[in-house]
């Protein structure tokens, strides 16, 4: 069976030990972390505004620490969750990309021609106020509705 | 009486703020106030002798405003920033509350000494660096960061440029200043940080390993101890400027050519990225809004504002403080915080100076500082809110964002306007 974990920032090695829990070890895993660059454009974007001290053209100065802080951060919780695949006797990929998660996700499930998308249900709601009762965070909804397959996911504490 | 003459210049006046406010086909803010203060200057609304000696007696503003970003650039060349967050990642020991409340302080830190820019345009991306290398969730704190850099803003004069236009007009000490704005700026800060832990009380309370603290690359280790130093100096230097009323542009100024000296000495100048780092675009946006708002000042506008405002007060001083912090409040956050500040000084100069009058001034302070933080229309330092709500969609949670501002803010405006009223 060929399945695509999303790996959120945190997460990872709870997400896989669930799976395979649920399916066996006899998994093709793709374990996928996506790096947002939503808030970091949205970041870039206030810093440029009108008036203030940014250069208009050229990298902003701290551009490249924002980049290595998001692939670093990447990398670790993906190779956190290889490691548990592993242990699980799963036979696991690793892929780091960036862009939108939700569309991102479902886009690498068209092009592997995935069975499962397994991803946390509070995917893309963390750093928001949780008020009302637990919901699927925005990731999960997009992928819910766009996935060309069946989709798990998962409910628990990220 | 209304003719022609004063219709044109009450439009022009408008339509600047307008502009300013939209900024249609990407015209800039600059650019807007600049081409207002043309047409007034045109219209014969200020005559060029007048504006010439107007701006030159602005002076302190000026060299203030320069002083102050090239000492907030040359810091963040200097790697004081990054070394600020690194020290509040260790001290929080893993426990991502500590960490919200050590950021909560460095960004205050940073806020009452360097002002509210370097706190939103620096030490933000900084944190946002930081926090994701902590693989912990980035929202919360870069809108700690974003909010107490309005909070703070009135902790200490030079925490915005705002005071020093209000104070460069009225005059006032640091005894004076701490007297009326020190407890309400305590309140507010205590607020906005017991606010803030609450609605993201879930998210900061997640832990992280100490090991993914990336250690901080300071370019030069000498010259970042000279700038430490220097940086302390510069703070003793702003508050015994501020309380011996000692102009405060020389302490920037002075300061930012000593660190541009330190700089060079250790051969750590970038000459380009600190020209680079200069927001001049500012000295002509404020040049033509002083014009602007002296021809308005010249139609009798803001004496009858004025007027009006005393009559909307009676005789009672608080109701006068609530509508002097909530009126420039509003107006802070509908255009920008800069021009509702010179209206208020132009207003609040024509009242007569009786001492509850006098303390309409701190009351202007509150709501200018304040104003951004209401919703996400206001200045820039709350823009990220409005990228943010249209990047995500209205979810549930991006409106409890924008309701955080409309119903924190007012609270903090009205204590803090108490807290004044009981200092007359």
């Amino acid at each position: 069976m060929r399945v695509i974990c999303a790996i959120g920032q945190r997460g990872g090695p709870e997400l896989v030990n669930r799976l395979s829990g649920i399916v066996g070890d006899k998994t093709e895993c793709l374990l996928l972390h996506v790096i947002d660059t939503g808030p970091r454009h949205d970041l870039e974007e206030y810093l440029r505004g009108p008036l203030h001290r940014r250069p208009d053209h050229g990298e902003p100065p701290h551009e490249a620490a924002l980049k290595a802080a998001e692939e670093t951060a990447g990398r670790a919780a993906v190779e956190e969750a290889v490691i548990a695949a592993q242990h699980a006797g799963m036979q696991a990929e690793a892929s780091v990309k960036e862009g939108r998660p939700e569309e991102i996700i479902v886009q690498t499930a068209k092009d592997a021609r995935a069975e499962l998308i397994v991803i946390w249900a509070g995917e893309g709601a963390a750093g928001h106020p949780h008020i009302g009762p637990a919901s699927v965070g925005h990731t999960a909804r997009f992928v819910i509705d766009h996935a060309p397959c069946d989709v798990l996911l998962l409910r628990g504490p990220l | 009486m209304l003719n022609v003459h004063v219709i044109a210049g009450i439009s022009i006046f408008l339509v600047t703020l307008v502009v300013i406010m939209v900024r249609p086909s990407g015209v800039s803010e600059a650019a807007a106030a600049a081409g207002g203060a043309v047409l007034m200057l045109m219209g014969g609304y200020v005559r060029p002798a007048e504006a010439a000696s107007l701006l030159l007696n602005n002076w302190n503003v000026y060299g203030f405003f320069l002083g102050m970003m090239a000492i907030s650039a040359l810091a963040d060349q200097a790697g004081i920033f990054d070394m600020l967050a690194y020290r509040a990642g260790k001290w929080a020991r893993g426990s991502g509350l500590r960490l919200f409340l050590a950021l909560f302080a460095v960004g205050m830190t940073i806020t009452a000494f360097l002002s509210n820019d370097a706190t939103a345009l620096i030490l933000t991306p900084v944190v946002y660096a930081l926090v994701t290398r902590l693989r912990l969730p980035v929202m919360p704190f870069v809108f700690a960061c974003t909010f107490i850099a309005d909070t703070a803003s009135f902790f200490l004069p030079v925490s915005n440029p705002i005071n020093i236009l209000v104070l460069d007009a009225f005059g006032g000490g640091l005894a004076t200043f701490l007297r009326y704005l020190l407890l309400p700026s305590l309140f507010c800060i205590g607020l906005n940080m017991a606010v803030f832990v609450w609605l993201f009380r879930r998210d900061i309370w997640a832990c992280y390993s100490l090991s993914d603290l990336p250690e901080v690359e300071l370019p030069n280790r000498q010259f970042f101890n000279f700038s430490s130093a220097t940086l302390v100096l510069i703070a003793i230097a702003y508050l015994t400027a501020a309380a011996t009323q000692f102009p405060i542009s020389f302490v920037a100024l002075g300061g930012s050519g000593l660190l541009f000296l330190g700089a060079a000495w250790y051969r750590c100048l970038d000459t380009t990225r600190l020209y680079r780092e200069i927001s001049w675009s500012l000295f002509l946006f404020i040049t033509g809004l002083f014009i602007v708002v002296r021809a308005v000042e010249n139609l009798g506008l803001t004496a009858a504002f004025g007027r009006e405002l005393l009559q909307l007060a009676g005789y009672s001083p608080l109701k006068a403080i609530l509508v002097t912090a909530g009126g420039t409040a509003l107006g802070a956050n509908l255009i920008n915080n800069v021009p509702m500040a010179l209206v208020m000084i132009s207003v609040l100069g024509t009242i007569h100076a009786s001492s509850s009058n006098r303390v309409l001034i701190y009351a202007a302070i509150i709501g200018a500082d304040l104003g951004p933080n209401l919703t996400t229309v206001g200045s820039l330092a709350t823009m990220l809110w409005l990228l943010i709500l249209r990047r995500r969609g209205l979810e549930v949670s991006t409106r409890e964002y924008f309701k955080l501002g409309v119903t924190v803010v007012p609270a903090m405006i009205v204590i803090g306007s108490l807290l004044i009223w009981l200092k007359l």
